[in-house]
């Protein structure tokens, strides 16, 4: 659906995209990742057609963004970051602007914005100016704008940057609706976001793609290690020396200490070793009353911090 | 492209920036048909345009100073440069929707022919002559606005830049005569004595012309490094 080859970009002497290379496929969810002025952006106003690239191919469902741009365009809908709008405009007269714009048949127009107002909660205020409307609604109108002329491809920006829980919630169950039906790059600062809508991840960094991979993929190659998490109460101080008495245990790092007087320790075992059953009986042995046991799992946050630091060691 | 002209114009009077210059061209234009009228005991029509265009100078940037710097700013660009119309046609949509404005302005004016009809027998075809020669002027002005808009984000500069040049063109040919073939309104001027000259014409079109070539050159670059 999405092919980027080799695409390269520099702002004068700047590198901001350094050959990168890859390819969306039908129906997939992809989540953009990075630190602030990675790429991602560019990535996507390059997709986009915003802008264009110093070098290298972008394709767009079997369209060259440089020499068929209009075809190409047709097939994306675009939610910019900072959700961008006519604020003197109605939300209907919006949303009807896009379709002309995307040169929406005029027969199917007034029924494709009305399913597309509809689709996107916006029938209260469909006939409301988007300048007197909230950060939540305003977000809808814009995907609305994206969503109009029934794009193949959907590019969404930040698209739940400012908003109240209640909105992100909203926002995410309809990105992960639309996702049924068309292909979306998501970029994000939430990780867990990602995490939750997407089924591909990809990693930038100083403008290099550093990981493509599913979540649960890219998690459980920083999960290297195999720990656990144990909160004890331990009142004669007999932690100091359990290492010894538990096979298999690697070593023992004090964590934090509540205000409970309990304490939190990371227990680091050997390879294929599970510590929990042979923990939770020697420390009942030993007196140390366990709160809370829990197996060290990486999340995607783990995965990128370590994904990145491991970029800028380099 | 007409999707964008309608958006456009209609923009115009959803802000004041519409009623603003068709309310500012018409006090002006009042006064002067006043002066013309009652003070010099005059009927003709087209005197009143040789003023008239000097209007122009200082509030076309009013129409044309946000075309392009205001939407950079907001962001809206973005959804009209990524949307599957291309940079030639979104500047001359909102050319064409600019000088409609001009155009609007124009008729309102022949209020005031019907006035005249009422004193005097003021010459019909030079009057239309001038209206010709005014809107062409206006659309030079108009080409030269939105270029000044498509270079900036800010867009009282693009307003400043805009006035600035055409303060220059007026008074260019004060400071030396071989300029008086560039100053717009000197070009124009031909058209309030009833001629059609076709080179002034031509010259006033290819200006018109090179201007929005200019802008879409300038759009099309800015894509590359932007």
């Amino acid at each position: 659906m999405i092919e980027v080859k080799n695409v390269t970009k520099k702002y004068g002497n700047v590198l901001a995209l350094d050959n990168i290379s890859f390819n969306i496929k039908e129906g997939e969810i992809i989540g953009l990742l990075g630190p602030n002025g990675a790429g991602k952006s560019t990535t996507m106003n390059i997709i986009t057609g915003y802008i264009e690239q110093t070098s290298g191919e972008v394709t767009v469902a079997g369209y060259n963004m440089l020499k068929k741009a209009k075809k190409a365009k047709r097939e994306i809908g675009y939610m910019p970051e900072g959700v961008p709008l006519y604020t003197d405009l109605t939300v209907k007269e919006f949303v009807t602007y896009m379709a002309e714009l995307k040169k929406v048949d005029k027969k199917t127009r007034k029924e494709q914005v009305k399913k597309v107002i509809k689709e996107t909660g916006l029938e209260d205020v469909q006939k409301k100016l988007i300048r007197n409307l909230s950060r939540g609604y305003k977000q809808r109108v814009s995907m609305a704008g994206a969503l109009v002329g029934d794009p193949q491809i959907l590019i969404l920006d930040e698209p739940t940057v400012g908003l109240d829980p209640k909105q992100v919630t909203e926002i995410r169950a309809l990105i992960k609706k639309f996702g049924e039906k068309h292909t979306v790059i998501l970029s994000s600062h939430i990780l867990s976001e990602v995490s939750q809508i997407c089924n591909k991840v990809i990693i930038i960094n100083k403008g290099k793609i550093v990981a493509i991979d599913t979540p649960e993929n890219l998690e459980a190659k920083v999960s290297g290690s195999n720990s656990i998490y144990v909160t004890v109460e331990d009142k004669e101080n007999k932690m100091k020396g359990i290492k010894s008495k538990i096979k298999g245990l690697k070593s023992i790092k004090l964590i934090k200490k509540n205000e409970d007087k309990t304490k939190e320790y990371m227990l680091e075992a050997e390879k294929d070793v599970d510590l929990r059953k042979t923990v939770f009986e020697k420390f009942a042995k030993e007196g140390i009353t366990i709160f809370e046991m829990k197996k060290a799992d990486a999340t995607l946050e783990d995965a990128f911090m370590k994904i990145i630091e491991k970029g800028g060691k380099k | 492209m007409g999707a964008i002209i309608k958006k456009e114009f209609k923009s115009y009077f959803l802000s004041p920036v519409g009623y603003v210059f068709i309310g500012l061209f018409l006090i002006m234009f009042s006064i002067f048909f006043y002066t013309d009228v009652v003070s010099y005991g005059r009927t003709n029509f087209e005197y009143i345009f040789y003023s008239g265009s000097t209007i122009l100078t200082f509030i076309v940037p009013i129409l044309t100073m946000r075309t392009f710097a205001e939407e950079r700013k907001t962001g809206v660009e973005q959804l009209l440069l990524t949307s599957p119309t291309s940079i030639t046609k979104i500047v001359i949509a909102k050319f064409i929707a600019a000088s409609l404005i001009i155009l609007i302005t124009e008729l309102c004016t022949m209020l005031y022919f019907g006035i005249l009809c009422f004193f005097g027998m003021p010459h019909i075809q030079t009057a239309l002559i001038t209206l010709l020669g005014f809107f062409i002027l206006g659309m030079a002005y108009i080409s030269f606005g939105i270029l000044a808009s498509s270079i900036t984000e800010n867009q009282i500069i693009a307003g400043v830049i805009t006035i600035g040049f055409f303060i220059l063109m007026w008074f260019l040919p004060d400071f030396n005569s071989i300029f008086s073939n560039f100053s717009l309104i000197n070009i124009y001027t031909k058209f309030p004595e009833g001629q059609i000259d076709i080179a002034n014409t031509v010259t006033l079109i290819t200006f018109t012309i090179m201007c929005l070539l200019l802008t879409i050159i300038f759009m099309q670059r800015r894509k590359s490094v932007r």
